[in-house]
């Protein structure tokens, strides 16, 4: 009966026009796309220099901001009035103003009489390119002026080095979290319609005057989509692996164990919102908020850290920060399963009310 | 002992009193007809004896099962085909007689000769999916499930709505012969002219059982004499005949009237006599028997 309820879950799925292409477009797309798309890393901000110097001094600050690969040169305008006027029509992120001392002020040792512009209607860019222009006039200071300070010898050397992620690659850091939002899309999303859709149908009519109990017919419906999920799981990091040669420092086991976990999360999730739903719209939207909520406070994007307080301590309720932390932390990290219990322990204790609450409204519609 | 036995049950959505106080007896083997309009409460009262729904009061048992406490044995003794199609229409024919075989732990092959006469309509077009079916198909199909797993007693909601008269016909036939094979059939219908077929019937209204019995009791209980008025001119003639005293009642019925009077206060001539006073002498005034529908108008009036 088991092996039936399944094979019927899995010919539908099969015969769907359009699941089992998503299938094999999804974790395609989210590994070949995505980690492009989401990068945080900042390149190309538009640079307007007003040189009111025109030193040879001058010259080479702008050739080291250029140069440095953050910046594109976008022109250098003869008065602050064009600058400005650059600015307003977005052409300018960001404009390096040079005062007429600054060469003098410059050898004198004196603070630098330069001044920096960002537009912000991009936040994050013009933040980024305010701290990469102020890095650039610094290290322009600093490289000048080596040859004068060596001989004092009170010079520091500080030198950045990342860890677990050795070049600040951008994309590695995001794999392992497009993998969880694949995994909670899938698992979260499907198993609800697929049982909204039932009752749309009325199919769940039909199904429950037969003896078969519920909990036996709704398990089979959400073993395909697990199914689904490992598959997509194994088939990201495969892809991962070839196109970027990424590879996952820690153990894959744990990165299943962790998987299985949040699936009975999400499960929960997907089911507590076909209980509540009555047809496929409804529940395409609740689901839809909650994954938005979900994705946003996970700290996937941003780091949770530098929220405000209050969000903060929402995102503990939030099931994907847990796993998106232990996904990154294993794939990056090569964490174990006791460096990061309490990821383990949050995704259980959320699982825990989820699946307990499904079986309680189940009751009670009964 | 009755197959179904249900007594006063009630069931309210909110304020709507979906049903109240309904009793029902359905002897075994026999083929009972619950009949009603639509928003009668007839499905409700299905969901109830199939164990889909709760009711509010009242208790009822499925071949002595009780729906309540014995709800798992009711489901492996019965078939139902809900009111609207709800088969798996991505499955192929075979795929959901299969489908339903195996989750009643049955054979499709174990119990072929219970489905053989209508499968066998239905067999050249075992590999189509059931979406691209016929209205009747469908119904075939969906009755085909219910009774794969030989249930003894099947319930079917509103099995003829929306299917042709010719396939409505067959289905009553096929009805007929699972009926000679033991099988309890309870079935609902908002058409009254399929209670003759029934053995015994229910009238339902607003949630109440007006009458039950067979349809020839139910008919002889009907109270007034029936006059059926048919003519040219017939819808002034209704409103003339509504003004009468001794009128009961006067209802269009086709291209007639049917006229209710009562045998005290006046008599057909009477009728006659009035309409050829209005001009209406051309109207043919003719004494009938009730049917199922007149009983169903009057005892709806009643209450």
């Amino acid at each position: 009966m088991w092996t039936y309820l399944l094979e019927k879950e899995f010919k539908q799925f099969f015969r769907d026009p359009g699941l089992p292409k998503m299938l094999i477009t999804f974790p395609l797309m989210m590994m070949l796309i995505f980690p492009f798309a989401v990068s945080m890393e900042i390149k190309n901000i538009n640079l307007v220099v007003v040189d009111n110097n025109q030193t040879v001094t001058s010259g080479r600050l702008i050739d080291k901001c250029v140069k440095s690969g953050y910046f594109r040169l976008v022109e250098k305008s003869p008065t602050p009035e064009r600058a400005q006027y650059l600015m307003d029509l977005n052409e300018a992120d960001a404009i390096l103003t040079i005062f007429s001392d600054f060469e003098k002020q410059f050898e004198a040792g004196n603070e630098l009489p330069v001044s920096i512009k960002v537009n912000t209607i991009n936040g994050s860019k013009g933040n980024i390119g305010a701290g990469y222009l102020s890095n650039c006039i610094r290290n322009f200071v600093k490289e000048e002026s080596a040859g004068e300070m060596a001989s004092a010898g009170s010079n520091i050397d500080v030198s950045t080095k990342f860890y677990y992620n050795k070049y600040m690659d951008y994309k590695v850091f995001m794999v392992p979290a497009l993998i969880a939002i694949a995994i909670t899309m899938i698992t979260g999303f499907f198993p609800a319609l697929n049982i909204v859709n039932e009752k749309e149908t009325g199919t769940i009519e039909q199904i429950n005057v037969t003896p078969i109990s519920k909990s036996v017919f709704i398990l089979c419906k959400l073993i395909p989509y697990w199914a689904v999920s490992f598959f997509v799981l194994s088939s990201c990091l495969i892809i991962a692996w070839i196109v970027f040669g990424y590879t996952c420092a820690g153990s894959i086991l744990t990165l299943f164990i962790f998987t299985a976990l949040h699936i009975m999360v999400t499960a929960g999730l997907g089911l507590l919102i076909s209980n509540y739903s009555d047809n496929a719209q409804q529940a395409m939207f609740i689901t839809w908020f909650f994954m938005m909520v979900f994705m946003l406070i996970s700290g996937i994007f941003t780091p949770i850290s530098s929220m405000p307080l209050w969000t903060q301590t929402i995102t503990y309720l939030n099931p994907l920060r847990y796993y998106a932390d232990a996904m990154r932390f294993i794939y990056l990290k090569g964490s174990t399963f006791a460096d990061i219990w309490y990821d383990a322990l949050g995704l259980f204790v959320i699982g825990s009310v989820m699946m307990g609450w499904t079986i309680l409204s189940y009751k009670k519609s009964k | 002992m009755y197959s179904i036995e249900a007594k006063n049950i009630g069931k309210s959505y909110g304020a709507v009193k979906a049903l109240d106080n309904v009793s029902l007896q359905v002897r075994k083997g026999e083929i009972y007809g619950l009949i009603g309009p639509d928003g009668a409460g007839k499905t409700t009262l299905f969901r109830i004896l199939t164990t889909l729904m709760l009711p509010d009061s009242g208790n009822a048992e499925v071949e002595g099962f009780d729906i309540i406490r014995d709800y798992k044995a009711i489901r492996k003794i019965s078939g139902y085909m809900p009111g609207h199609f709800s088969l798996y229409e991505d499955l192929s024919v075979e795929e959901n007689l299969d489908f339903f075989a195996t989750i009643f732990g049955t054979s499709v092959a174990a119990n072929y000769e219970t489905i053989r006469e209508i499968y066998s309509q239905l067999e050249p077009f075992r590999k189509r999916k059931t979406g691209k079916l016929s209205g009747g198909m469908k119904q075939k199909l969906a009755l085909c499930c219910a009774l794969v797993h030989k249930p003894s007693v099947l319930f079917l909601d509103e099995p003829t709505t929306g299917v042709d008269a010719i396939s409505r016909k067959e289905f009553w036939n096929i009805l007929e012969r699972i009926k000679a094979g033991g099988v309890t059939v309870l079935v609902s219908t908002p058409y009254m002219d399929e209670a003759s077929l029934c053995d015994r019937i229910s009238l339902i209204q607003q949630g109440q059982i007006i009458d039950s019995g067979t349809v020839d009791s139910i008919v002889e209980k009907y109270p007034y004499l029936l006059l059926s008025v048919s003519g040219d001119h017939i819808y002034p003639v209704l409103k003339i005949l509504r003004q009468v005293k001794g009128v009961v009642s006067c209802f269009a019925f086709g291209t007639e009237h049917h006229v209710a009077i009562d045998r005290a206060l006046i008599t057909a001539e009477d009728i006659r006599h009035i309409l050829t006073e209005n001009a209406y002498a051309d109207c043919v005034v003719k004494e009938i028997r009730p049917g199922i529908e007149d009983c169903f108008m009057q005892l709806a009036a009643k209450k």
